[in-house]
C-alpha cells in the first residue's frame, strides 16, 4: 500500500476511535426501550422526561447547577485575584506559590478526598454544600489560574505604563487596561471551573451527603447499581452543554484583541 | 514625600493571600491530616487516658499494680462509644489474639460493680500474663508505622523486626504492581497511537489539520464520566461493538469487553490520547519543517532521517507527554470502577474502599500517601523537564 | 538665555551592583529636539525611563521647569510618551485610544472629540478613527501612538525608539514628519535611538552615550564631524582609525607617528604632548587618492595598493592596503576615475580632515 494511503487510513481510525465513543451515545438519549442498547427499538422523550420528573435526577442537576455556580464563583475570584498578585514578580516565593497552586490538578483525587473528609468533618463541615463547593474549588483553581495567568501574560507591560504618562491613576490603569484585556482569560477560567466542577465525582463522593449528590455523581451510580438510558440522556445534556461553553469560549477568544504591533 | 500606601510587592502579597489561606486550609490541610492519619493509632490511647499515664510505672515484667489497674477499670468505666470502644478492642486484638474475649469480660464486670475497686485477676486470670499489658503498652503508643508497612506488604514480629507479610495477607504489591502495570500499558498505547497521530497532525494542512485537532480536543472538553459511560455502552456484551461484529458474522459468541483488562485499557488510552497528543503536537510545531528535507538532500533515507533528526527533536514531547499519561492514569478511579472486573481495580479503589467501606483510615491514608509520592515524584520530573524547555526556548 | 525645560543633575540609577546610568549631568532647553544615541545597554532607555517616571533614579534629581519630578508618579508628569511597540491599548479603538488621556484630564465630551479629530488630522489618519489597532499597519500604528502623545499638549515628549520597527523608506518618511511637527509645534522632544542616520536627520542635539555616561554631546555636526573620542568616532558613521603616538608639536600642529610605521600632522592639536598615545581618524569621504605615478608620498601621503574597488551607485567604495598591510577605506565620487583592483595609488589625508581622538 502506498505511504499516502497508510497515512489516510491511519487517521481516518484514529478520528472514528476518538469521536465515535462520543456519538454513539446520542441517540441512545432518545431511546423508548428501558434499555441501553442498539439498535434502538423507537424514540422518545421518556429518559428526558425521567430526568425531569425522577426526583433523584432532578435533584442532582439542581445540585450541580448550585455546586457549579458557587464553584465558579469561588474559583475565579481566588483564582483571578492570585494571578494579578502572581503577575509581581516575587523572588523564590512566586515560583513555590505558582507550584502549590497548580498541585491540586495532579494529586490523586482519591487521596485528597480523604483527607478533605477527615478535615471537613472536623470543622462541622461534612454533607454540606459549602463543602462540596469547597472541594471543587480546590480542584478548579489551577484552571482558573492558567487561563488568567495566560491573559495577563499577554498583556504588554508598556500598554500599562503608557496609560499611566498618558495621565490614569493605578487604579484607573487597572479597570480602564488591565481588567478589560485580562477578561477574556477570566471569562474562559470561569468556564472552565464550571466544567471541571460539573464533571467531578471522587471528591464528591467522599464530601457529600446524599442531599449533594449532583448528576456526575448520580451517573456514576446508575452506571454501577441499575444501568438506565437516563445516563445517555443526561450525557447527552453534557455534551450538548460541552459544545455550547466551547463555542462561548471560543467567541470570547475571538473577540479577544490581538496584542497590536 | 512618598504618599505611595503600599509597596507593589505588599499589594501582591494581599492579592495572593486568600487563595493561599485558602489553598492552604483545604488542600495541604487535607493531605497533612491523611500524612498523619497513616502514622497515626490513637484507637487505645483515645479510650485509656488514665492506664497511659500509670502504665509509664510499669516494669514491664511483674503483675501490675492496683494503681494500673484501677486506672483500665476506670477508663473502661468512662468509655461509652460504643463504636469507638469496638476500635480499642480490634486493635488489640490484632496485636495479641484473646483480647477480644478478654476485653469483654472486663467490660461487662467493670460496669457490674459500678464503682470501687475490682480485682482483675479475678475476672480473667490472662491479667496476671504481662504479655496483654505489654500489647496495651505498645497500642497505647499515638504513632505507629504499622500502616506504612502494610501498605508495602510488611509487619513487624514479635521481636519488632520488619518482616514481610504472610502471604495471605500480602495484598497491596500486587495491587501496586498492577496500577503501574495498567498505567505502563495505557501510556504505551497512548504513545504508539499518539505519536504517528501527532506527526500527522503537523504534516497536514487546512481543513484536515483542523478536523485532526478538533478530534483530539472534543474528547478532552467532554466530561470524564460522560467518554466512561460511552466506553460502557459500546463494550457492554450487547454493546455496538459486539452487535456489529455479530451482525457481520465475524465472531459468533460476543467477546468479553466488558468488566475486564482490555475494556478498562481500552477506555483510558481513549480518556488519556490528548493528554499524550498535545504534548507531542506542541513540540513537533517547534521544529523547523525544512530540516527533513535538509536530511534527505544530506542524503539520509526518509526512516534514517526520521530515527536520527525527527525522534531526537520531539523525544521530549514524548517523554513529557509519556509522564502526563502515567502520572494521572496511576490515580484512575471512575474507569476501573466502571468498567474494569474485580481484578482490574487500581489502587484508588483500594483507598476509598478502606475509607468508606471499613472506615480504616490509616490503611487507607498509608495507601494513599504511597500513591501520592509516587505522584508528586513523576510531576517535580515533569516539572522540570518544562522548566528546561522554557528555558532553552 | 535660554529656558531650561528638563534638568538632569548628577542622576545614577543601579540595578543591584549595575549601575546603568552613572553621575549624569544633562540640560534640554523647551523646544529643543534631543536624541540620546547609543549602543542598547548604554543607560539611554532607562535615562528616558526614568524621566517618565516608569523608573526610579537611585541618585540625583531629575527637574522639570525648575522642579523636581523624582517623586510625582508618572500620571501626573505630563509627558507624552511614545513606545518602540507603539503601547496601543488594543481594546479601544483609534479614536478612544486618542481620548483616552483627555478624559484622564476631565476634559469635555465635545472638547474631546474636536481634539481627537484635529490629532487625527495632523497625522492623516481622519479615516481611521473607528478601528482597532490591530487593523492598522504599522506606520498607521505609529501615527496613532503619536497622535496619543502629542494630544494634550505636555510639556515634553519621549520617543523611546518609535521607529524602529517599521522599514527603511516608512522609517525615513517618518523621521521628516516627526521633525516637521516639532518645528510646527515648537514640542521639546527627547528620543531614544541607536540609530545614528536617524539622530543625525532629526536632531538639535545628540548626547552619544557610552557605559552610563555622556560621551559627547553637540550638533548633528559638530559629532559628526569632531568626534572627540574614538567611540564617537567609531559609533558615528564610517571612519578610519589609526592607531600612533604624538612624536612633536608644535604652534598648534603636532605630528603624529603611527604604528604602521607612517607619520601624520594633524592641526587643531592643542593640549597633545609628545608621547601621548592617541587615535586618527579620517572619514572615508576624506580621503584623497591620486595615481601613485603623479603624486609623492611622505607625511600625510602614503603609498597604498587597491585592495578591491565595489560600484555603490552614489559612490565608490575604495579598500587600499599600504606596505605594512593597514587596511583604508576610501569613498571616492560616483563620477571620479575606476582605479582597478591592484592599481597603486596614493592616500591622501589633509591635516585639516584629520582628527585626533581620545583612546
Amino acid at each position: 500500500m502506498p505511504v499516502k494511503t497508510v497515512q489516510a487510513l491511519f487517521a481516518a481510525l484514529m478520528v472514528a476511535f476518538l469521536i465515535i465513543p462520543l456519538i454513539v451515545i446520542l441517540p441512545l438519549a432518545f431511546t423508548n426501550s428501558a434499555l441501553l442498547v442498539y439498535p434502538v427499538p423507537g424514540w422518545s422523550m421518556r429518559w428526558f422526561r425521567e430526568l425531569v420528573e425522577n426526583d433523584a435526577w432532578r435533584r442532582a442537576i439542581v445540585n450541580s447547577l448550585i455546586i457549579g455556580g458557587g464553584t465558579t464563583v469561588l474559583a475565579t475570584v481566588l483564582g483571578t485575584l492570585a494571578s494579578l498578585g502572581l503577575r509581581q514578580r516575587l523572588p523564590y516565593i512566586g515560583a513555590v506559590l505558582r507550584t502549590l497552586f497548580m498541585l491540586p490538578m495532579v494529586v490523586p483525587a482519591v487521596v485528597l478526598g480523604i483527607g478533605m473528609q477527615i478535615l471537613l468533618a472536623h470543622l462541622g463541615l461534612a454533607n454540606t454544600y459549602a463543602a462540596v463547593i469547597i472541594a471543587h474549588t480546590v480542584i478548579a483553581v489551577p484552571f482558573v489560574i492558567i487561563s488568567v495567568a495566560g491573559a495577563l501574560a499577554g498583556i504588554d507591560k508598556r500598554v500599562e505604563l503608557a496609560a499611566a504618562s498618558l495621565g490614569a491613576s493605578p487604579a484607573t490603569v487597572f479597570r480602564r487596561v488591565t481588567l478589560p484585556l485580562a477578561m477574556p482569560g477570566v471569562l474562559s477560567g470561569a468556564v472552565l471551573a464550571f466544567a471541571t466542577s460539573l464533571d467531578e465525582v471522587v471528591l464528591t463522593i467522599f464530601v457529600a451527603g446524599p442531599n449533594q449528590r449532583t448528576l456526575a455523581r448520580q451517573m456514576f451510580s446508575t452506571i454501577r447499581e441499575n444501568i438506565s438510558p437516563a445516563i445517555a440522556s443526561s450525557a447527552f445534556l453534557f455534551i450538548v452543554g460541552t459544545v455550547v461553553i466551547g463555542a462561548l469560549v471560543l467567541a470570547v477568544r475571538s473577540r479577544a484583541p490581538k496584542a497590536a504591533a | 514625600m512618598k504618599k505611595r500606601v503600599l509597596s507593589p510587592r505588599m499589594g501582591a502579597f494581599l492579592l495572593v493571600a486568600p487563595l493561599f489561606f485558602f489553598i492552604a486550609l483545604f488542600f495541604v490541610w487535607p493531605l497533612a491530616s491523611v500524612m498523619k492519619q497513616s502514622v497515626s493509632d490513637t484507637a487505645v490511647l483515645h479510650i485509656l487516658p488514665k492506664t497511659a499515664e500509670a502504665m509509664s510505672d510499669w516494669d514491664g515484667e511483674s503483675t501490675p499494680s492496683p494503681t494500673l489497674q484501677q486506672a483500665l477499670i476506670d477508663d473502661l468505666r468512662a468509655a461509652t462509644d460504643e463504636q469507638a470502644t469496638g476500635d480499642m478492642v480490634r486493635r488489640l486484638n490484632s496485636a495479641q489474639s484473646g483480647f477480644r474475649t478478654l476485653m469483654a469480660k472486663t467490660i461487662k464486670a467493670a460496669n457490674e460493680a459500678r464503682e470501687g475497686p475490682v480485682d482483675l485477676l479475678e475476672i480473667d486470670k490472662k491479667w496476671a500474663q504481662p504479655q496483654y499489658w505489654k500489647a496495651i503498652s505498645e497500642a497505647l503508643s499515638p504513632v505507629t508505622d504499622r500502616y506504612l508497612l502494610a501498605s508495602l506488604d510488611l509487619t513487624r514480629d514479635a521481636s519488632g523486626s520488619i518482616v514481610s507479610q504472610p502471604p495471605e495477607a500480602a495484598i497491596n504489591t500486587a495491587i501496586f504492581s498492577r496500577t503501574l502495570w495498567i498505567s505502563a500499558l495505557v501510556t504505551f498505547f497512548c504513545v504508539v497511537l499518539g505519536y504517528p497521530y501527532a506527526l500527522l497532525i503537523v504534516a497536514s494542512t487546512g481543513w484536515k489539520r483542523q478536523l485532526l485537532l478538533a478530534a483530539v480536543l472534543l474528547p478532552l472538553w467532554t466530561s470524564l464520566l460522560v467518554r466512561t459511560a460511552a466506553w460502557f455502552m459500546l463494550l457492554q456484551e450487547k454493546g455496538l461493538i459486539n452487535e456489529l461484529l455479530q451482525t457481520l458474522a465475524f465472531i459468533n459468541e460476543p467477546l468479553a469487553l466488558i468488566f475486564n483488562r482490555t475494556g478498562v485499557v481500552i477506555a483510558m488510552t481513549h480518556v488519556q490520547l490528548p493528554l499524550m497528543v498535545l504534548p507531542i503536537y506542541s513540540v513537533l510545531l517547534t521544529i523547523p519543517k525544512n530540516l527533513m528535507p535538509a536530511a534527505a538532500s544530506l542524503g539520509a533515507h526518509p526512516i534514517r532521517a526520521f530515527w536520527r533528526v525527527m525522534l531526537p527533536l520531539s523525544f521530549r514531547g514524548i517523554l513529557s507527554g509519556s509522564l502526563l499519561v502515567f502520572m494521572s492514569a496511576l490515580g484512575y478511579y471512575i474507569t476501573p470502577a466502571l468498567i474494569g472486573g474485580a481484578g482490574d481495580q487500581m489502587i484508588s479503589y483500594f483507598i476509598a474502599f478502606y475509607a468508606t467501606e471499613t472506615a480504616n483510615w490509616g490503611m487507607a491514608s498509608a495507601l494513599g500517601l504511597v500513591l501520592l509520592i509516587i505522584t508528586i515524584l513523576l510531576y517535580a520530573v515533569y516539572e522540570r523537564l518544562s522548566a528546561t524547555r522554557e528555558r532553552s526556548a | 538665555m535660554v529656558d531650561i525645560r528638563i534638568r538632569f543633575d548628577s542622576v545614577s540609577k543601579n540595578y543591584g551592583p549595575v549601575r546603568v546610568v552613572d553621575n549624569l549631568k544633562l540640560d534640554i532647553a523647551k523646544g529643543e529636539f534631543v536624541s540620546l544615541l547609543g549602543p542598547s545597554g548604554s543607560g539611554k532607555t532607562t535615562l528616558l525611563m526614568m524621566l517618565a517616571g516608569f523608573e526610579e533614579a537611585t541618585e540625583g534629581q531629575i527637574l522639570v521647569d525648575g522642579r523636581a519630578v523624582n517623586d510625582l508618579p508618572s500620571y501626573k508628569r505630563d509627558m507624552g510618551v511614545v513606545f518602540q511597540n507603539y503601547a496601543l491599548f488594543p481594546h479601544m479603538t483609534v479614536g478612544e485610544n486618542i481620548a483616552f488621556p483627555l478624559q484622564m484630564r476631565g476634559i469635555g465630551k465635545a472638547e474631546i472629540a474636536e481634539r481627537v479629530a484635529r490629532a487625527l488630522d495632523m497625522v492623516q489618519l481622519g479615516h481611521l478613527a473607528g478601528r482597532k489597532p490591530s487593523q492598522l499597519s504599522g506606520g498607521q500604528q505609529q501615527r496613532v501612538a503619536l497622535a496619543r502623545a502629542l494630544v494634550f499638549e505636555p510639556r515634553v515628549v519621549l520617543m523611546d525608539e518609535p521607529l524602529g520597527a517599521l522599514d527603511k523608506q516608512l522609517r525615513e518618511q517618518m523621521q521628516l514628519d516627526i521633525r516637521a511637527l516639532h518645528n510646527r509645534l515648537g514640542l521639546t522632544i527627547v528620543f531614544v535611538t541607536h540609530d545614528q542616520g536617524e539622530a543625525l536627520t532629526m536632531s538639535d542635539r545628540i548626547a552619544v552615550f557610552n557605559k552610563g555616561k555622556i560621551e559627547q554631546i553637540g550638533s548633528p555636526r559638530d559629532i559628526y564631524d569632531e568626534p572627540k573620542t574614538r567611540f564617537v568616532a567609531e559609533f558615528i558613521g564610517e571612519t578610519n582609525l589609526l592607531e600612533g603616538v604624538v612624536d612633536r608639536t608644535s604652534a598648534g600642529d603636532a605630528l603624529v607617528r603611527l604604528t604602521n610605521g607612517e607619520a601624520i600632522t594633524v592641526t587643531d592639536a592643542q593640549g597633545l604632548t609628545p608621547g601621548q598615545p592617541v587615535f586618527i581618524s579620517i572619514r572615508p569621504e576624506r580621503i584623497e587618492v591620486q595615481d601613485a605615478a603623479i603624486a609623492s608620498t611622505g607625511a600625510n601621503a602614503f603609498a597604498t595598493r587597491v585592495a578591491d574597488s565595489v560600484y555603490q551607485g552614489d559612490h565608490i567604495r575604495l579598500q587600499l592596503e599600504d606596505g605594512a598591510g593597514t587596511p583604508y577605506i576610501a569613498r571616492l565620487d560616483r563620477k571620479s576615475a575606476e582605479w582597478p583592483k591592484g592599481t597603486a595609488v596614493t592616500a591622501i589625508f589633509k591635516p585639516a580632515d584629520c582628527k585626533v581622538v581620545l583612546p
